[in-house]
């Protein structure tokens, strides 16, 4: 009988960003079985026994639905891929630093002549793996500290902490993780955190102190998260200069609000696509549930990408939002939508459309933005296949708009609102992918329809964003 | 952080205040911010506004009082009550005067350096007695603490948010209290230190109608501010109040001010101040 082992399975980077480009299309590898003395390839097997080794506090229960598929293959191919995918099941639990797959033949007394075994080999991660580093910015120093529990429970429970300890702004989070066993996917967190954020472009400085929780799961072919958020949100001006519309906005407000979010992602990757479409529609009732801040809020983002000749992508996007307060008290500064920067609305500083008292930009209560963009490789393609795949150029046009509603004149008067003073802005740039979490843009943009007291960036603009137009 | 922060606070301040000022004259739509007044204002806030809405009537400044829940937040110093005047936003009395004098109005102007100096000292006085006084009172007294401060303070808010800030600006207080040497005083001690204060303000005003004789100063207005808060506002007990009440020639001093400048001088009362009656004030 041969042995054939699987440890050409090329190990998957366990976490954090990747900058490679391996995992830019996210294509599975096809595992090639080795020719070796005796051909099983299309011989039946079964497979008798998986064995796991290195099993610590993980219970067997949650490896055990991980694994179950593996049982079912039928030829050795079929014990190869399930064991493959069993294997990236296992490393996706955020548990294991390692996984290696052994498929042996069955060497036991009961052992059936066609009989094989998959032996597990994992380490498990530490019980608590810690981090710290230092970051400049915002003319702030600061340092930050970070706590990870793996697998607190056996289960794949994560509790992780993070404390940031700065010059002006002390934030902390910390958070718990569960997941169902056997659906990953579907899981449970809490969160209780402390952020402080300075809006320069608003004059604004903003203190939540929070707890909230959130349940995800999958239906279909999206996925759905529902929330609850009650947030202490303490405002106040960044500088004795402030206008006095955010002066007027400063103290303390409670937000106690239920959110569900939708998103559909057939996208190949986040940051750089080349096909697929991304749709995501959020809705957050505020005030049902206490606190002092009663709204509901809607938004959407859409967008659309094609691959054309020329390793060439077109990328269509969409954005839309409202907020509708409740009762008589006007929406908060922290609550309104902002548009405008390097990676929204173009050409734009970042936040500066729309309504401003003094300067101070407040934000709107409506908004719409859309993009069309055609990502190119760079020109003479340098560092193909390598580095130069994080670069893409793009020529792109945006539009949009950001205003205030008033809620009694009907769907056509807003319309009318949103359609009128439109800010566009075309140009073109350099893309960067960040791992797969954010880009980096330099465009040299060409802002149009400025109202007055928009903020524009006439020329280069360079920026970075997790979410873009 | 509240000893230390608020005398270079004010030197930046006047600085700041005494450059632009002087630009332009008093406008008509000049706003007064203070909190609340029927739900949320405190003793302590509420001499604070008196006495700077007394000190701007005064000067015969017109100036239009707003009240909102969140005016100790919109106080670019974290103090009611602060004014809006023109682009300028201005908190506290010591400020305010400031700022008013660059304009071109002062009451003290006509004093020399020597009664320059007492007046300064005699509102350094009330200060540091009678505000410390009432905010002792109202934040280290356990009745007046929950029978009055906090249902008052935390009205604009919701659970658990009320009982945060509340327990929040207790610990502030307590802070500055020891600080200053007043965290061992018992509720006694206190009201000898109020007493002990008004002896000295009924001795320095004696029988003139205000306290550089005929000529309100921004003294008049400050003492008038607490004086009358005391007076007016109906605590768990009288105590504080009687303490006041036993100088007859402070009531007095209340009465005329109140007269000269919250009334209308055909007889009828704009505005709700009236002495020997409840907690209502402006």
């Amino acid at each position: 009988m041969g042995t054939v082992h699987a440890r050409s399975l090329d190990p998957l980077p366990m976490d954090g960003p990747d900058f490679g480009s391996g995992s830019d299309d996210g294509d599975l590898v096809e595992v090639e079985p080795q020719k070796k003395q005796e051909i099983l390839e299309n011989k039946d097997v079964v497979v008798q026994r998986v064995h796991f080794e290195g099993l610590g506090r993980t219970k067997d229960d949650l490896v055990m639905y991980e694994i179950s598929d593996v049982f079912k293959a039928r030829n050795l191919i079929e014990v190869m891929r399930k064991a493959h995918e069993a294997r990236e099941k296992l490393l996706r639990l955020g548990i294991f630093r390692q996984v290696e797959v052994i498929v042996d033949t069955c060497q036991d007394d009961d052992a059936l002549p066609n009989g094989l075994d998959v032996t597990f080999e994992v380490t498990e991660l530490r019980r608590l793996t810690g981090s710290y580093n230092t970051m400049v910015g915002n003319n702030e120093g600061s340092m930050v500290l970070g706590l990870k529990l793996p697998n607190l429970f056996g289960r794949a429970e994560k509790m992780t902490f993070q404390f940031s300890y700065g010059t002006k702004e002390t934030s902390y989070g910390l958070s718990f993780f569960k997941p169902q066993v056997g659906n990953f996917e579907r899981n449970f967190c809490l969160n209780l955190y402390k952020v402080t954020g300075q809006f320069p472009w608003s004059s604004l400085r903003e203190t939540d102190r929070g707890i909230s929780t959130e349940i995800n799961f999958p239906i279909w072919k999206t996925n759905h998260t529902l929330k609850w958020e009650g947030v202490w949100r303490e405002l106040g001006c960044l500088s004795r200069t402030a206008s006095f519309a955010i002066r007027e906005e400063s103290g303390h407000s409670l937000k106690s609000s239920l959110s569900h979010s939708m998103v559909i992602d057939s996208r190949n990757s986040t940051i750089l696509p080349k096909r697929g479409a991304l749709l995501k529609i959020n809705q957050e009732l505020a005030g049902y549930t206490g606190g002092d801040v009663s709204f509901l809020k809607e938004d959407f983002e859409l967008q659309i990408n094609k691959r054309l000749s020329w390793d060439s992508v077109l990328s269509t996007s969409l954005w839309g939002g409202m907020l509708v307060p409740i009762g008589d008290r006007p929406s908060s500064i922290a609550d309104r939508f902002y548009l405008g920067g390097p990676t929204s609305v173009r050409g734009f500083s970042m936040y500066s459309i729309g309504p401003q008292s003094e300067g101070d930009y407040l934000g709107g209560e409506a908004y719409w933005a859309g993009g069309v963009h055609l990502y190119t490789p760079l020109p003479f393609r340098p560092g193909r296949g390598g580095f130069g795949d994080l670069f893409r150029t793009h020529f792109f046009l945006n539009a949009g708009n950001l205003c205030n509603l008033n809620y009694g004149e009907g769907p056509r008067a807003h319309i009318r609102r949103l359609a009128e003073c439109i800010r566009w802005s075309y140009g073109a740039g350099i893309v960067l992918r960040l791992g797969n979490i954010a880009r980096l843009e330099l465009n040299y943009c060409i802002p149009m329809g400025v109202q007055n007291g928009d903020r524009i960036c006439d020329g280069v603009q360079f920026g970075a964003g997790i979410r873009f137009l | 952080m509240w000893s230390g922060g608020i005398p270079a606070m004010s030197l930046v301040t006047d600085a700041f205040v005494s450059q632009i000022a002087a630009v332009e004259p008093w406008p008509e739509n000049a706003t007064l911010y203070q909190p609340l007044r029927s739900e949320q204002v405190l003793l302590s806030d509420n001499a604070s506004c008196l006495a700077v809405q007394a000190f701007l009537r005064m000067c015969n400044l017109p100036v239009q009082v707003v009240c909102r829940a969140n005016a100790e937040y919109m106080s670019p110093s974290g103090k009611v009550p602060f004014i809006h005047v023109g682009n300028q936003v201005v908190s506290e009395l010591g400020p305010i005067v400031q700022f008013v004098k660059a304009k071109g109005h002062s009451l003290s102007d006509g004093l020399d350096e020597v009664q320059k100096a007492e007046m300064k000292a005699y509102m350094e006085l009330v200060n540091n007695m009678l505000l410390t006084a009432e905010l002792y009172i109202q934040w280290c007294d356990e009745a007046t603490l929950e029978e009055i401060t906090q249902p008052r303070y935390s009205s604009p808010y919701s659970w658990p948010l009320n009982s945060i800030l509340v327990l929040q600006k207790k610990w502030e207080i307590k802070r500055k209290m020891k600080a200053i040497g007043w965290g061992a005083k018992s509720l006694r001690q206190v009201y000898e230190d109020v007493d002990q204060c008004c002896q000295a303000l009924s001795q320095r005003l004696g029988t003139q109608p205000y306290f550089f004789n005929k000529q309100p100063t921004e003294l008049d207005a400050l003492v008038f501010g607490h004086l009358f808060t005391i007076l007016t506002t109906q605590l768990t007990n009288d105590e504080l109040r009687e303490k006041v009440k036993n100088y007859s020639n402070l009531i007095a001093f209340c009465r005329r001010i109140e007269q000269n400048y919250f009334e209308d001088h055909d007889g009828s009362s704009s505005s709700s101040l009236r002495l020997p009656k409840g907690p209502a004030l402006p």
